[in-house]
């Protein structure tokens, strides 16, 4: 169907505005959630105390969020002396847009009927849940936006003149240049096997086929959710801002609004990332039995798939948040070993390891004589080999003794 | 279509002439130097915006919000282009840099070339940037060095620019004779530049770009036509990467024939100790493993 | 310092086999673990609706008291060695002639300044008539300063309020070993 300009911008522009809001919010509350975990963790009980302001109410703790929003925005909006003005607010401006902008070509499920209410004039076609559905490059686009972050964090640092802030956005662009390559290569495989760079067409090749990624891709999975994790500078990667060295890292000299920007941005990054990997390796938002795989959904099912996929996403930031509490951070050699030296060869196999998979003389005839399940059994065989050859071979990445080698070659 | 849009956009070309001169109106008065003046730059906003929406209802101006973005996206990055080159402060000069190939690549997005865009952006505004921060911090950008904040062999720049700014106009109106002037303007879902340049071309390869799926076409295109200007460049790159590990052997090597021949001046304060500590500190990011926590 | 300084001991990491060079089996160790955590018991105590346990309230150090005898008088003599034993200097005593024929003196006034105390316990060790004990009462508050430099009413007030759960040492001693008499419990 054919729409007026009027309608697209219109559509266009909802979208984005909800988008903003309900990722707003969710970075908000996950942040309490991250409290929350990071409480239950250690046996504790974590904030439970705010509810709704100015009652006795106290609902779990679920007012957090507003009192620490409102606790930001209070804050004096402090500049220091010694910094570079324009630069200095640019900074947090530009790592919050490339942020929020990944989430243009994400999906949130499918797609939802025609909404008709003929009481307020509103009568629509199907309505796609992804801000920009005709993109065709997606994966290329998010990968693009992930390099652009590297520009908050390093202008953040440069501005800041400050030595931690310095280091930290300098470690922070190593650390972040050094895992797009193992990023690009966990995409590699899923691009190679469904032929598009759509994440709506992702989820669909699985949902028809019923079979998700990570069952015969699961070196991928792992080579994508490591270097994920290192993207959005989670711990064990959490060099950029390590309390212990860095103070703060990039962000030593932010207080208030802008200090909230840049948080609200690092949990976005986290979002993207936990969206991307249950996108790419867990299905995005199909379940068996559940959602069905048909391309234009009724109510029922469109709801379920919004559902299902946030479920999903939810279960991958919980586990993100529990990795956190589960390893101390790598030294940055380590770092740089284990980006290099590990995930680097594991990616290219994973990525040989599809291609042939998919070559009509090899891997076609393999599952045409044997059985689909063989692509299972070799993805997993091929994994624990790899890392099997990759701790026989390289240098241990997590190796804590000392180099004596560096004194003395 | 919705009734609700269409009376919203019906009030909206009844009125925004009221509209606009409200806004001319309350911009002006923010402009005025009254006695106490504030929100000076806000006024300057509201009074260009609503010179715009005047100007936009001139018939000059036809399919104002189609060429407007296209304009706008150009004065952008055209401004920022001069930037790069004019400003004293490199840092300020690499944003400027980074701001102009967003532009370009909002260009390429606008005229439907969605892969072009995204590949400026990961290629240059990404890698290529960064990097190019890395040299610029080790420049001294702020301090007293005089060589890094002038232009060398102005005179040569100049004329050079001039001249392929002239090149690429003559050979963009010699290329581009066949835009029809009369072809309405734009179609619904591809903005009025795209159609008119792709005109230009053969029907078939209008479709052919223009196609949902062209990115497989464009990989196709890359790896059979294209594929040996794929491959050199690719080399090329390779050589540079080898060249870089093989430049930080080097200096290893050298460094531990000076450790071997002064096996206790090894760490003091001397000139190779601190060569060495340079080379560890360059290796790492050659992925060679060496100490930060020097 | 250098890697190479002849003082320097190394001391060498122990070395992972193949498993734990292979990292997966570790990360799912640390995941369980971690995880076990995550649903286990928690130890915090919501406070105000919660009371915490106090292992042996006989032994915290928590707000002063002072004392009474059997007859309700104070049990403090005014000797002062609280005020002297005090690294605070946070006692502050008024000492007048007793009125009654067992003691010589008696404080007129007895004040704490419990901002400034540390609760060490040096008051109560000092006291030679178990006059002066700290309680189990943690939840120490106010909303000036001058409400928390405590007179000698309210110490007393205190001692009413814990004696029936906390009985002083005197009586504790006495009901261990009823066969001493009860004018040596002082002395212990």
């Amino acid at each position: 169907m054919q729409h007026s300009m009027t309608y697209i911008a219109v559509e266009a522009l909802v979208k984005i505005a909800l988008l903003a809001f309900i990722m707003m919010t969710a970075a908000a509350y996950l942040v309490l959630l991250e409290r929350w975990v990071a409480a239950w963790v250690q046996d504790r009980r974590g904030p439970n105390r705010v509810g709704v302001p100015l009652t006795k109410i106290k609902l779990f703790g679920l007012g957090q969020p507003l009192a620490d929003g409102l606790k930001f925005i209070f804050k004096e909006e402090f500049t220091p002396k010694h910094v570079d003005r324009w630069l200095y607010t640019l900074a947090p401006l530009s790592i919050l847009a490339a942020a929020l902008a990944s989430f243009a070509v994400i999906p949130m499920g499918s797609s939802l009927p025609p909404i008709h209410i003929p009481a307020l004039g509103l009568e629509t076609d199907r309505i796609e849940l992804v801000e920009a559905p005709s993109l065709d490059v997606g994966l290329v686009y998010v990968f693009a936006l992930s390099s652009m972050a590297v520009y908050g964090v390093i202008l953040g640092g440069w501005a800041s003149n400050n030595k931690y802030s310095l280091l930290g956005g300098l470690r922070s662009s190593a650390q972040l240049i050094a895992y797009e390559i193992p990023l690009g290569l966990g995409i590699l495989g899923v691009v190679l096997a469904s032929g598009s760079l759509r994440l709506e067409t992702i989820c669909t090749d699985q949902a028809t086929s019923g079979v998700w990624n990570i069952v015969w891709q699961p070196l991928g999975f792992l080579v994508f959710f490591v270097a994920a994790l290192a993207e959005s500078a989670r711990l064990p990667f959490d060099l950029p801002e390590c309390e212990q060295e860095l103070i703060g890292g990039y962000h030593t000299e932010y207080a208030g609004m802008r200090l909230l920007l840049y948080l609200v941005a690092e949990f976005l990054h986290m979002v993207v990332a936990a969206f991307l990997i249950v996108i790419l390796y867990f299905g995005g938002w199909h379940l068996w039995g559940l959602t069905g795989s048909e391309s234009d959904p009724g109510w029922g099912h469109a709801l379920a798939r919004v559902a299902v996929l946030s479920l999903k996403t939810l279960a991958v930031i919980v586990l993100v948040m529990l990795v956190r509490w589960s390893w101390p951070r790598f030294r940055f050699d380590q770092l740089m070993t284990l980006a290099w030296k590990v995930m680097l060869p594991l990616g290219l196999v994973n990525l040989v390891l599809v291609a042939v998979l998919y070559e009509p003389e090899l891997g076609g005839r393999m599952v045409a004589e044997y059985g689909a399940w063989t692509r299972a059994a070799l993805g997993w065989g091929v994994m624990l080999a790899a890392c099997a050859v990759a701790a026989l071979t390289a240098p241990l990445a997590t190796d804590n003794r000392p180099r004596l080698d560096w004194g003395v070659r | 279509m919705t009734n609700l849009l269409e009376r919203l956009t019906a009030w909206w070309h009844a009125y925004n002439v009221y509209v606009a001169l409200v806004l001319v109106a309350v911009g002006l008065y923010l402009l005025l130097p009254r006695r106490r003046s504030w929100g000076r730059a806000a006024g300057a906003v509201t009074s260009v915006i609503g010179m715009g929406l005047l100007a936009a209802r001139s018939p000059a101006f036809a399919g104002f919000f189609q060429q407007g973005v296209f304009w706008s996206l150009a004065a952008v990055t055209i401004s920022a282009a001069a930037a790069t080159v004019t400003f004293r402060n490199p840092v300020y000069c690499a944003i400027w840099f980074a701001l102009a190939l967003l532009g370009t690549a909002a260009l390429f997005f606008y005229q439907g070339a969605q892969f072009l865009g995204v590949a400026t952006v990961v290629v240059y505004a990404g890698a290529i940037l960064v990097t190019f921060l890395f040299v610029l911090m080790l420049a001294n950008p702020k301090g007293q060095a005089y060589y890094d904040r002038i232009s060398w062999e102005a005179w040569l720049a100049a004329p050079a620019a001039a001249v392929l700014l002239g090149v690429m106009t003559v050979a963009l109106a010699r290329g581009l004779p066949a835009i029809d002037p009369a072809v309405p303007a734009g179609s619904p879902d591809f903005p009025v530049p795209a159609v008119s340049v792709a005109r230009a071309m053969s029907q078939p390869r209008v479709e052919e770009i223009l196609a949902t799926d062209h990115m497989a076409h464009l990989g196709g295109q890359l790896f059979s036509r294209y594929l040996l200007a794929i491959e050199i460049a690719g080399t090329l790159l390779l050589v540079a990467l080898v060249g870089a590990v093989a430049i930080v052997v080097h200096e290893q090597r050298s460094r531990a024939t000076v450790d071997a021949a002064h096996p206790t001046a090894g760490h003091a304060l001397t000139p190779a100790a601190l060569a060495a500590g340079r080379t560890q500190h360059d290796s790492q990011f050659a992925g060679a493993g060496a100490n930060i926590h020097e | 310092m250098q890697t190479n300084d002849p003082s320097i001991t190394w001391v060498e990491e122990p070395r992972l086999g193949l498993a734990g060079k292979m990292y997966l089996p570790l990360i799912v160790q640390g995941l369980t673990t971690t995880a076990r955590h995550l649903v286990s018991k928690k130890v915090t105590v919501s406070f105000p609706e919660e009371r915490p346990q106090i292992g042996n309230p006989l032994i915290y150090r928590g707000v002063h008291r002072l004392n009474k005898d059997e007859q309700g008088r104070v049990k403090c003599v005014a000797c002062f060695l609280c005020a002297t034993a005090c690294p605070a200097h946070c006692i502050d005593i008024i000492g007048i002639e007793s009125p009654w024929p067992d003691r010589e003196k008696y404080p007129e006034s007895f004040t704490i300044d419990e901002l400034r105390c540390i609760f060490c316990g040096m008051c109560e060790e000092a006291c030679p008539v178990d006059a002066i004990e700290l309680t189990s009462l943690f939840d120490l508050t106010g909303r000036s300063r001058e409400e928390m430099i405590f007179d000698k009413e309210k110490l007393l007030s205190v001692y009413d309020q814990t004696k029936d759960a906390e009985p002083t040492q005197t009586a504790q001693l006495a009901a261990e070993a009823p066969a001493l008499p009860p004018s040596s419990g002082g002395a212990s």
